[in-house]
């Protein structure tokens, strides 16, 4: 058991001093142990400052954003192993400083070898073809439904809405990726209230579908529906996907669809927030997917993600086209538990992919 | 090692992580404060400045029992979400492994570049145990047929029983778990639900909860009191009387529990405020101000129900009288009561929504809790409470060495 190894561990508090001249300077480390190094940036510019391994590059600490003239601290449990602090000033070349070594073989924090921004320029094309063919099979999918409001055939409009949104769903959209398009296109009544008709979108036109508003009243929703979705296709090949976003989205996702799909909140009246949430854990997946080769050799908990989305799976497929708060208490608990396992297991996504300058 | 403790397999990866393999402990890389007693010098004297010290977790009993009420308490019931009873024991030693560094205090591990933060950093960088307390105990729906512990079952612990002036809502009552934290402040209390919920994610879920506090003794030396203005659970069996009252002998899994039921009920407190002070005292049958018994001077003093047959110095529907008419038939019906204050927002019409945790211990629940409730059926004081919530619970047996878990003998 790690306790009684942890309990007696030593412990130090060390100043280092980083400039444009030196990161560090001279330094030492007693020994293996927990130790707390308070970082002083005595440049004129802000910094990054990591603890890394120089001969493999991997980092076992870092601190981002040390403002000029401010000290931080930096703590880790350092193993045997070699350290060295490399410090990356704004608009400056990166700077190592001497190589401290403690002998051994004591085990401390891992030194992960950081994802760089190159390395997610493949990921991030993959995931933009697999938005941008999304994109194309929903412009299809919102003229059908167009057409099946401007004819006034309402049932099949209430089959073709699903159809649509699902698609969306998929994308993985998730806290504005999208930009603007993602308020036109999925916005909810929140902020606007039911009855503003500047509430727009899918969740708009699932109002009227199931709360038995006309095809007159809704077919202007539906034709802003299929525009604001044919303009998001047009500028798709020039949006710039944000690197960072793109392993903060693996949790997120699955966060939006805990807040909104598994509490009821974002059912308009069809029912149908688990189809929904299935159509979000495929967008994770997808993310998954063109993350994987960065993140097999470095998230040991990657299969644990896996297994976590085919239990929320395997939970929410026998109860498709229920009411949240129709399921029974049981089933619902089992259903929330599995997702907040899975968005807890997701979430350290996003810190190992986050690009890092090296 | 890699299929275990499926809840908390994220955050013991994104913590200790890297290349070599994830270490499958929710213990891992925590560091315990160091054990010896007292502030020492440096980062044990920041820990001991403003909080309380910590109180030993490992023991025969559960250390949250006998103590007086902490100022601040949460109680949630959870169901658990566990697959298999394999996952169950998981769960049973997550909970462990955190009671255990919660209680103790200490440095959570660093994660680098890995993950989110291991802690919620509530406390600060360094988690203070502030008097923490871990209370935790399980209910009569654990043992249905998810998890084949029905030939377990203590006969005695079923759902909570509705008395005739009880308002239940099913809502919030029961559960297969229970779990109470204390604590000298309600920042450690949340900091060590939320630490203990993160790391449970996938294997329990909480089904009601409430949050409580205890106030001081107003004025000093006395006993701390509860909304209606009287002095809260004055008389409690002694500690000699500890093992022949509150402590559970069989089945043998459950030798050094207790049995543990929580009632939530509310006080009509603006309702109370307009009952005039003569017939306050004659509900409860103490003096609100002092706390005496309505027939003696002194807190603790024994009130002498054989001199007053006819009830005219403490009426014979007096609520103190009737839970504890202190005579030997009803002496093994004693309990040990520990409540807390609630306050909690308004209901519908606007009045406050205030009253009582009310927690007991005690060996038997039908001859002790359930014998009391009993006699108070139908007293004055019930047009004031409204009883909605709580549950019948076991409070496991202590946690008695680090390798030992809660719950060990009922699951091995």
């Amino acid at each position: 058991m790690a306790l009684s190894a942890c309990g007696s561990s030593g412990t130090s508090d060390s100043v280092i001093t980083l400039n444009s001249a030196a990161c560090g300077g001279t330094w030492e480390l007693s020994g293996p142990g927990w130790h707390t190094f308070q970082l002083r940036n005595a440049n004129t510019v802000a910094a990054e400052v990591d603890l890394v391994d120089p001969g493999t590059g991997g980092i076992y600490a870092e601190v981002n954003d040390l403002g000029p003239g401010t000290t931080a601290p930096m703590s880790l449990d350092v193993g045997s192993g070699s350290y060295a602090f490399r410090c990356l000033f704004d608009e400056q070349d990166p700077l190592t400083g001497p190589t401290v070594t403690v002998a051994g073989h004591a085990a401390g924090a891992a030194a992960v070898v950081p994802i760089t921004y190159n390395d997610l320029i493949g990921p991030a094309k993959e995931d933009e073809a697999y938005v941008e063919q999304g994109l194309e099979t929903l412009a299809g999918q919102v003229a059908t439904l167009k057409g099946d409001v401007l004819r006034g055939d309402l049932a099949a409009a209430r089959r073709d809405w699903l159809t649509a949104h699902l698609t969306y769903e998929r994308l993985g959209s998730a806290y504005n990726a999208f930009g603007n398009f993602d308020d036109e296109i999925d916005e909810r009544a929140d902020a606007l209230g039911l009855s503003n008709p500047r509430w727009t979108g899918f969740y708009r036109i699932e109002y009227g579908l199931w709360h038995g508003q006309g095809a007159r009243e809704l077919r202007p929703y539906a034709v802003l529906l299929a525009s604001d979705v044919a303009a998001l296709l047009r500028s798709w090949p020039q949006t710039q996907i944000s690197l960072v976003d793109l392993g903060r989205r693996a949790h997120e996702i699955l966060e939006n669809a805990l807040e909104y799909q598994l509490t009821g909140h974002d059912d308009y009246g069809s029912n149908t927030t688990i189809d929904t949430t299935l159509a979000n854990i495929a967008g994770t997946r997808e993310l998954l997917t063109v993350l994987r080769p960065l993140l097999a050799p470095r998230y040991p908990g990657l299969p644990a993600v896996y297994a976590d989305l085919g239990r929320l799976q395997s939970l929410l497929e026998p109860v498709l086209g229920a009411a949240i708060p129709a399921l029974p208490a049981r089933t619902r608990q089992a259903i929330d538990a599995s997702c907040d396992q899975a968005v807890e297991d997701l979430a350290p996504i996003a810190s190992i992919t986050e690009p890092r300058n090296t | 090692m890699t299929d275990r403790r499926a809840f908390l397999r994220g955050l013991a990866a994104g913590a200790v992580g890297g290349l070599g393999g994830v270490a499958a402990s929710a213990a891992a890389g925590y560091r315990l404060r160091s054990p010896r007693a007292g502030p020492a010098a440096g980062e044990n004297a920041a820990i001991a400045d403003g909080a309380l010290p910590s109180v030993p977790f490992h023991g025969r009993v559960q250390a949250g029992i006998l103590p007086a009420p902490a100022r601040a308490t949460a109680v949630a019931s959870f169901d658990v979400t566990a697959d298999t009873v394999s996952d169950l024991r998981d769960l049973f030693q997550t909970v462990t492994d955190r009671a255990r560094f919660l209680t103790t205090g200490g440095t959570p591990p660093a994660v680098g570049i890995n993950g989110p933060p291991s802690d919620s950093g509530i406390l600060g960088p360094t988690v203070v145990p502030d008097g923490l307390t871990v209370t935790f105990g399980v209910g009569a729906s654990l043992f249905d047929d998810r998890y084949g512990l029905a030939p377990m079952k203590p006969a005695g612990l079923t759902a909570m029983r509705p008395f005739p002036n009880d308002d239940l809502d099913p809502v919030q009552c029961d559960g297969d778990l229970i779990l109470q934290l204390s604590a000298g402040t309600a920042d450690a209390v949340v900091h060590a639900l939320r630490d203990i919920t993160r790391h449970t994610r996938g294997g329990m879920q909480i089904n009601w909860r409430i949050d409580g506090f205890s106030s001081p003794p107003r004025p000093a030396g006395t006993v701390p009191r509860n909304l209606m203005g009287f002095m809260d659970g004055i008389s409690n069996p002694p500690a000699t009387e500890s093992d022949g009252l509150l402590w559970v002998r069989s089945p043998s899994w459950a030798a050094g529990g207790s049995y543990l039921v929580v009632r939530l009920i509310r006080m009509f407190v603006e309702f109370w405020d307009r009952v005039d002070i003569t017939e306050q005292e004659q509900m409860i049958g103490r003096r609100r101000a002092s706390g005496y018994p309505l027939d003696a001077d002194g807190i603790y003093a024994t009130p002498d129900y054989a001199a007053d047959p006819m009830g005219d110095a403490i009426p014979l529907d007096a609520h103190m009288r009737l839970a504890n008419p202190r005579t030997p038939q009803t002496a093994g019906s004693r309990i040990l009561r520990r409540a807390w204050n609630y306050d909690r927002g308004t209901d519908e019409a606007g009045n406050l929504d205030q009253g009582l945790i009310f927690t007991c211990y005690q060996r038997n629940i039908q001859l002790q809790f359930e014998a009391v409730q009993t006699r108070l059926i139908n007293e004055p004081l019930t047009d004031y409470i409204s009883p909605f919530g709580g549950g019948y619970f076991l409070a496991l047996p202590g946690v008695r060495t680090a390798s030992d878990w809660y719950g060990r003998a009922l699951l091995s």
